[in-house]
């Protein structure tokens, strides 16, 4: 619905005057926007699939070209999109053309790290690569008014940083697959400490919204890749090593929460508690030995195993444990949104639970009704609970 | 300083810092001691991986890495052998560094970029142990390619016949 229809339904149930209608249409009228946001989406679109379209032409390897002349323009194109912006930036308020350079610019310095690399034969890693190409572009990225170019920014600088840290403890980490637990915990840490980085300074404020959303996802994936390897007895072969920069990122985490001055304690303590719950659930044979499995009604054997003991029960139990105290807080600070997906995800994880202990009943008439009605049952105690449940976590500082 | 000023700067830092790195390996490269090494395919199946040749330097040691991990160093003159880091003897004239992961010592000239019209020829005689890499290395011991030989030929003449 539009704004101009809702304002319409307002005026016809009286909730405004026919004067302050017609102001406000008024007061639109005037402040409307020059620019809008798919223009800009589709002009940047095509910014970087040009710059794609270079990087093609740079891995076709013309053997033919002298280096010298594959240099020569490459550096001359660099300088005329350098000129392009600089002469659009003036402009910048009322054209898309300085961001469609700027973009086109900043892509034009990874393609020349590509090139570079082709024509001295570097053996260097795709992940140091793009650390250098966000470290020269980093002043540039302060400039990009478009949501989308500071994403694209932060999104490989958040690849090139990651990745980079892991391989300091472990070198050939694409031959050491073993090790992507290392890096699926140290993504959301990491990400995380920058966020709280990028809120204390006014001029890394507009990366804040992008590093929210890649903490988000990457908390998620590192959350349910723990959970599925735990569950399954798996990641019982690494080294501890392999976790060094996560623990640190957690330790400037835990400092970051502690100092963070819009936390009150409960935020804090809720923070906290997720982060340490986190840390032993990637942290190797703490709390899972990869040997004890409880099947509730499976036909595997589980004698000798406590219930409490599993680490098919464990796991479920820590992931409902993080993601509930990441609820509370969620709530607590009145994230609305993170808290719907986050509660979203416990009423998942409880079906999954169910289908983890019943999977062989889920297979028979009985077994499907009852897991119908246990999704429509958690779907509606979600839907009806979480406003309570908000309410409730909202409270609970006093 | 105002905003166009800082726009000048943030617009020629990346310029500045990639003009910085082509001088800075065109110079290593053509400013080393020359070394030719003999190279191999070490695993058929993954030799050729996109647009660039993979394969293993011959660096003419007898014992390689084995159970050693990390930083490393080849020495080639006057005596070929491979030391940890820091290890070199002192009369080495001539040496690469590099590391050793997985019992293999690495020195970021593994790779060597080819036209993917040639690649499957070319692989096949690097496969043939062919191949020889033509390496500047400098008194840093840091190694850079300048060329690809097969059969004691630049790559480029030999591919030319192909054409």
């Amino acid at each position: 619905m539009t704004s101009i229809t809702k304002l319409n339904q307002w005026l016809q149930a009286g909730l405004i005057t026919p004067a302050q209608h017609a102001n406000i249409l008024s007061f639109e009228a005037e402040h409307r926007q020059h620019s809008n946001g798919w223009l800009y989406s589709f002009m940047i679109l095509g910014a970087a699939i040009i710059g794609l379209g270079v990087i093609s032409l740079i891995a076709a390897n013309w053997a033919t070209i002298p280096e010298t002349v594959k240099l020569g323009v490459d550096f001359a194109l660099l300088t005329l999109l350098a000129l392009g912006v600089f002469w659009q930036y003036p402009k910048r308020h009322n054209g898309v053309w300085f961001e469609v350079l700027l973009v086109g610019f900043m892509l034009l310095c990874l393609a020349s790290i590509g090139l570079i690399a082709q024509v001295f034969h570097l053996g260097g890693k795709w992940y140091h690569a793009l650390l250098f190409w966000a470290a020269i572009t980093f002043l540039l990225s302060l400039f990009a008014r478009n949501l989308f170019t500071r994403f694209f920014w932060v999104t490989l600088l958040l690849q090139g940083l990651i990745w980079s840290l892991v391989a300091l403890t472990n070198p050939n980490i694409s031959e050491h697959w073993e090790a992507l637990p290392s890096v699926l915990l140290l993504a959301p840490l990491l990400i995380a400490v920058l966020y709280y980085a990028t809120t204390h300074s006014k001029l890394l404020r507009g990366f804040t919204s992008s590093l929210f959303f890649w903490f988000q996802i990457a908390a998620i994936i590192a959350l349910a890749f723990a959970d599925i390897v735990r569950s399954g007895g798996e990641m019982t072969d690494y080294q501890v090593a392999w976790f060094v920069p996560a623990y640190v990122a957690a330790v400037l985490l835990a400092v970051g929460i502690l100092l963070h001055k819009e936390y009150r304690w409960l935020n804090k303590l809720l923070l906290l508690g997720a982060l340490g719950l986190l840390l032993l659930y990637y942290h190797p044979d703490l709390l899972f030995n990869g040997q004890s499995r409880y099947s509730l009604f499976g036909s595997q054997a589980h004698a000798g195993v406590g219930f409490w003991q599993a680490d098919d029960i464990r796991a479920p139990l820590l992931t409902l444990t993080i993601l509930f105290l990441y609820a509370l807080h969620a709530g607590n600070s009145g994230h609305q949104r993170t808290f719907n997906l986050i509660t979203f995800l416990i009423g998942l994880r409880f079906v999954i639970l169910y289908f983890q202990a019943m999977g062989g009943l889920a297979a028979t008439g009985v077994g499907l009704i009852i897991s119908g009605s246990l999704i429509i049952g958690i779907t509606w105690l979600w839907y009806k609970g979480r406003d309570r449940l908000r309410e409730w976590t909202k409270r609970l500082q006093a | 300083m105002n905003r166009r000023s800082w726009l000048i700067i943030a617009l020629v830092v990346p310029i500045l810092a990639l003009a910085s790195s082509v001088y800075l390996k065109n110079a290593q490269r053509n400013r080393g001691t020359e070394v030719i090494l003999p190279i191999s395919g070490f695993d058929p199946r993954d030799l050729l991986s996109g647009h660039y040749l993979i394969y293993r330097v011959d660096y003419g040691v007898a014992e390689g890495c084995g159970a050693q991990q990390g930083q490393a160093s080849v020495c080639l003159r006057p005596t070929r052998g491979l030391y940890p880091a820091g290890a070199l003897p002192e009369d080495c004239t001539l040496f690469i560094h590099g590391q050793c992961d997985g019992g293999v010592f690495s020195a970021g000239i593994e790779r060597f970029y080819i036209p993917e019209a040639y690649a499957y020829a070319l692989e096949q005689q690097v496969r043939d142990h062919k191949g020889e890499l033509v390496l500047g290395v400098d008194s840093q011991g840091n190694a850079a390619i300048r060329d690809l030989l097969l059969d004691g030929k630049p790559w480029k003449n030999v591919v030319g016949g192909m054409d």
